[in-house]
């Protein structure tokens, strides 16, 4: 009886890993994702709702996700909350303005997940509605920027080296955060 | 016995409900007071600018900054390592890059609030910042500047009066 019960645990406990491994392998064909040689990658296809994080986490909702000023996230299938942390722009971009538009859709999603401590956090390269039938790039942050600052959009560069605040915090307090002063002590050590 | 099967059908149908309304209910919150870094998520767990010591503290700073203005999570590192992913700080959210976001990256706070834990990550929504200690990790000492275009060709002139 014993050996029957050992047995039968043995036979579920495998049928559960081979449909995790087989659901994890399914979402890692499908992708048409891009490697960012980033530790422990792993390309995920998936569905999912878009939530705002904070109102999923502690019941404060607001309207529209928080129209930009909140963090968003996709709610899947089987309860896990996907934290979006990037999109698919290599210039310090975050998630928030490409997955805005969707916000309470279900949509799918194509990019990478990374571990981050004993979870993981999502970086977003495409995103379509579960009805649409072409995939956007995560891409839309420069646009964004450029509507809300629209004097620094009119000038040269990347969108990070014109941002009014942030640059006039380094005029402040320089760019290693600590005063002018150890912005010079450092360059002529390491220079 | 049709009496039987109704009743321990509608005591399923009851039980599955109860199940459904706890796993959608909003986790619950643990208040904390924690102190730690104020960081950048992104370049931290993903690995893209190295080692994760080397993002954080003032070799990282203006790549916070960068990070923080364009919408990535911002986190609260404790110098046990875990990390908090920063939903709100006194009431101000986090995702906007707002000024006051902007203004404590890198600084090392002490800040009481509610933590939340979710698929394996922790959140926390900052009630009160009790103390503000500025930017206390010299880490440039150690990695330089992370990246290192942090610093622009002409700043570095001016800076050394070149």
């Amino acid at each position: 009886m014993r050996q029957a019960i050992k047995q039968t645990v043995i036979a579920a406990v495998s049928a559960l890993a081979f449909v995790a491994v087989g659901s994890v392998a399914a979402q890692a064909a499908e992708s048409q994702a891009k490697s960012w040689n980033l530790i422990d990658e792993e390309k995920a296809r998936f569905e999912g709702t878009v939530v705002d994080v904070m109102c999923e986490l502690t019941g404060d909702c607001v309207e529209s996700c928080g129209g930009g000023t909140r963090y968003l996230g996709i709610l899947r299938a089987d309860g896990e909350l996907v934290l979006a942390n990037k999109n698919g722009q290599p210039n310090f971009a975050g998630p928030v303005v490409d997955l805005l538009p969707y916000c309470g859709k279900t949509v799918e999603v194509d990019g990478l997940f990374a571990p981050a401590g004993a979870g993981r956090l999502y970086q977003v390269q495409f995103i379509r509605e579960a009805s649409q039938e072409e995939f956007s790039k995560a891409n839309k942050y420069n646009k964004s920027f450029n509507a809300r600052f629209p004097e620094a959009a009119k000038k040269k560069g990347p969108w990070f080296r014109k941002h009014p605040t942030i640059n006039a915090l380094i005029e402040r307090d320089g760019y290693l955060g600590l005063g002018h002063a150890a912005d010079k002590e450092f360059l002529e050590w390491f220079e | 016995m049709r009496q039987l099967l109704k009743t321990t059908g509608a005591a399923a149908v009851v039980a599955l409900g109860a199940a459904g309304a706890l796993s959608s209910a909003h986790a619950a919150g643990k208040a904390v007071t924690v102190t730690g870094e104020i960081m950048d998520t992104w370049c931290y767990f993903s690995g893209v600018m190295g080692g994760p010591e080397a993002t954080l503290g003032a070799a990282h700073h203006t790549c916070a900054m960068w990070c923080a203005a364009g919408g990535v999570p911002v986190g609260l590192r404790t110098d046990e390592g875990e990390v908090y992913m920063v939903l709100q700080m006194e009431n101000v959210s986090m995702a906007d890059g707002s000024e006051a976001v902007l203004e404590v990256q890198s600084d090392m706070i002490t800040a009481s609030g509610m933590a939340y834990e979710r698929d394996g990550l922790n959140y926390i929504v900052i009630e009160k910042v009790v103390e503000n200690m500025g930017i206390t990790n010299l880490s440039h000492e150690e990695y330089g500047l992370t990246p290192g275009f942090a610093i622009p060709k002409g700043a570095k002139k001016r800076i050394l009066g070149q």
